[in-house]
């Protein structure tokens, strides 16, 4: 019972009590695990489904179903990751808001507007990627643990 | 008419006149100096005076307020013992029976005889009734212990709740103290938790209660943290009290990289980058050291229990409060000698202590930085962590964040004259490269500022032409050459002199600028080393907040449990 008490869900559980009363997103949800599926997602993204313009709604799709009941405006602007493609490649962005999917950056190359901030997270190994919002980053770790900055 | 000439006029008169009225305006301007000095004398006498006077009234000032105050103080002493003189009456008798009750050498007749009679002394306070319930509730009249009971209660819910809960305790009543106990959680607000609460936290965490008490806090904490954590203000308070205990942790020996600090521009956002990345090798012991505690508290905590008891039992009631606080602030007044100022000042910060009241998670975040302030011991600290490790993480979390966020990407530098700028210092042989241009630019600029001196060489040549033509090759006119010679060899040869000195002056410079910057770099590759390798033990520092559980705390108690059975 008593390791229960003072796991993530606990948290998550009380503060989706709250968020759907004021229909702010509170930083319990913000900062819940991110499920597997989601990060698998990410992952691959770099390899697969991106050439076809069907894989960008079925991203859409998955993000959506992520990020549940989160209002429009509260949704990420777009996801900054590390490229793995190699050198001169650096970054690259998961626009979430444009036509472009996705889009590979190379070292010095300017990011647009929102994603320059996440940069220099982006490219520490701790981070996995970085969800880009408006007023804020929240960086997630490879086991999906999130931080906000 | 007759008109007199005067051939000789005696003036010696006048002139011994005019000198004795010298002297005498002499004497006067003495006399004057004179009068001045004692002016001056006055003057400070005055001061004096006027500055002793001042000193006078304000010790009569102090003298007439303390003269007051213990006046004062006898009154409300009459006026307390005239309204309020049972309370303390009923408060020693109070103590007697507990310390009767627990030696068991009091019949129960005097006990019955006793309270029954403090209960008619006393109206209105509410430890008589309690005292009734306990005497009945030893000679087990269960009807006079209900009835009671519900006077006490009526009277004062909470201060009962917490007398009959420490009581229970200290007789070894499990099952009484474990429905007090519920009763006293029952009374806690979790925004306005009182000063005592954490003693109790403590008592349960130690294991002083019996084990059923530890589960009964875990349902009341977790139904607190529900309540606090609905929205964020409560949390968002505390992580920014541990990102700042965070950002204190760090700190970096001076003169660890002299030239960065030197010949960096940026060396101070370069500096608070490491400082902070070493913030989490000391915090990892300090919470490694929190867990790994071996001692028991349990002693201490019973003793503190034992005097939330005698405190509850000997202190003054609220109706009582008004009249005591004048008596405590007369006491001041006269402790202070008749300054009302410093005892109003000191007054208000008792009652500061005593009126702080905290919410839950404050209390945790109050308990886990300082457990000697709070009254708390390590037990306490390593529950409250445990409990508050979700937004201990996550604080550490965004303070990590933050500063590999600031983190500068290239280290500047200016050294003299020559800016540049590297990421790492692994480009060494490019800056230095880089270097060389400078300087090899640099030098070229100097040489062409020195001009050649074709004026004076010209001079040279006119002389010796014009002195060949004039004197026709003779003995004058090869002097005339030769002196043209000699102007023209001089020049030249100054001119060598002042390149080569520059070219000297200029390598010395590019030397020393060399070494300062091959230092430099050195520095640099150790700072991202240095850097790299504490904000990985981030990583380390994470893993082990992460494993925090309220399992570990719980574990430290059972430990101490078995050792302890109620005395």
């Amino acid at each position: 019972m008593a390791k229960i008490i003072f796991q993530n869900e606990t948290l998550t559980g009380t503060a989706e009590v709250g968020s759907a009363s004021t229909k702010i997103l509170s930083d319990r949800d913000i900062l819940r695990k991110r499920s597997e599926k989601y990060l698998n997602l990410i992952r691959t993204m770099d390899t697969e489904l991106l050439i076809e313009t069907r894989g960008k709604k079925d991203m859409m799709t998955k993000i959506h179903e992520e990020f549940g009941s989160a209002q429009l405006a509260d949704l990420p602007i777009g996801i900054l990751a590390k490229c793995y493609l190699g050198h001169p490649h650096e970054v690259h962005t998961l626009d979430l808001s444009a036509g472009q999917i996705i889009k590979h950056y190379i070292i010095g190359e300017l990011l647009p507007e929102h994603f320059e901030k996440a940069r220099t997270l982006a490219k520490h190994n701790a981070y996995f990627f970085v969800e880009v919002y408006k007023d804020k980053l929240i960086l997630i770790r490879e086991d999906g643990t999130a931080a906000k900055l | 008419m007759s008109q007199r000439v005067i051939s000789y006029a005696d003036l010696s008169r006048i002139n011994s006149a005019l000198s004795s009225l010298k002297t005498d305006m002499r004497e006067v301007n003495i006399e004057l100096g004179g009068l001045n000095t004692k002016h001056d004398h006055l003057k400070s006498d005055l001061l004096q005076l006027s500055l002793s006077f001042a000193d006078f009234v304000e010790s009569d000032i102090k003298h007439k307020a303390l003269q007051l105050a213990e006046t004062r103080q006898g009154n409300l002493k009459q006026d307390l013992q005239i309204k309020f003189g049972y309370y303390a009456e009923v408060r020693r008798m109070a103590t007697g029976i507990l310390q009767g009750v627990h030696t068991g050498i009091i019949g129960d007749d005097t006990l019955r005889h006793t309270t029954e009679e403090v209960m008619i002394k006393a109206p209105n306070y509410w430890l008589a009734p309690a005292l009734v319930v306990l005497s009945s509730w030893i000679r087990d009249d269960k009807n006079t212990t209900e009835k009671a009971l519900a006077e006490s209660l009526k009277r004062d819910d909470y201060k009962t709740t917490l007398f009959l809960m420490l009581v229970m305790r200290r007789l070894g009543r499990n099952d009484a103290c474990f429905q007090w106990m519920n009763r006293y959680f029952l009374h806690q607000n979790p925004h306005n938790l009182d000063r005592e609460f954490v003693i109790i936290l403590e008592a349960i965490t130690t294991g002083v209660f019996q084990p059923a008490s530890h589960q009964l806090m875990i349902n009341n904490v977790k139904s607190w943290i529900t309540q606090l954590t609905q929205t964020d203000s409560y949390i968002d308070k505390q992580k920014v009290q541990w990102t700042h205990f965070f950002e204190t942790k760090g700190s970096l020996s001076s003169k660890k990289y002299p030239l960065l600090e030197e010949f960096a521009p940026n060396w101070d956002n370069l500096k608070t980058s490491v400082i902070q990345a070493r913030s989490h090798h000391a915090l990892d012991l300090h919470f490694k050291n929190i867990f790994e505690t071996t001692t028991d508290y349990s002693k201490a905590t019973k003793i503190q229990l034992d005097e939330i008891l005698s405190l509850l039992v000997t202190n003054f009631d609220d109706d009582e409060l008004p009249l005591q606080n004048e008596v405590r602030l007369n006491q001041l007044i006269i402790q202070k000698d008749g300054d009302k100022k410093a005892a109003q000042s000191l007054m208000n910060e008792e009652k500061h202590i005593f009126d702080e009241k905290v919410d839950f998670l404050q209390m945790l975040t109050n308990a886990a930085f300082n457990p000697e302030l709070t009254g708390a011991t390590k037990v306490t600290q390593a529950l409250a962590v445990s409990i508050s490790q979700p937004w201990i993480v996550e604080a550490h979390d965004s303070f990590t964040a933050k500063y590999r966020n600031e983190i500068e990407e290239n280290v500047d530098l200016i050294i003299d004259g020559f800016k540049t700028s590297t990421p790492d210092g692994s480009d060494e042989t490019e800056q230095l490269q880089k270097h060389n241009r400078y300087w090899t630019d640099f030098l070229e600029n100097e040489l062409k500022k020195l001009t050649f001196p074709f004026v004076l060489i010209f001079f040279g040549i006119i002389i010796s032409a014009a002195s060949l033509i004039i004197f026709k090759f003779g003995i004058m006119g090869i002097i005339g050459a030769l002196i043209g010679g000699l102007i023209i060899w001089n020049t030249i040869s100054n001119h060598k002199k002042a390149k080569k000195k520059t070219i000297e002056t200029i390598m010395e410079r590019k030397n020393k600028s060399k070494e300062v910057l091959r230092g430099c770099i050195a520095e640099t590759v150790d700072y991202r080393q240095e850097f790299a390798q504490e904000d990985a033990k981030a990583e380390i520092l994470r893993q082990t907040l992460m494993s925090i559980t309220p399992e570990d705390f719980s574990s430290t108690s059972r430990d101490t449990r078995t050792i302890l059975q109620p005395s």
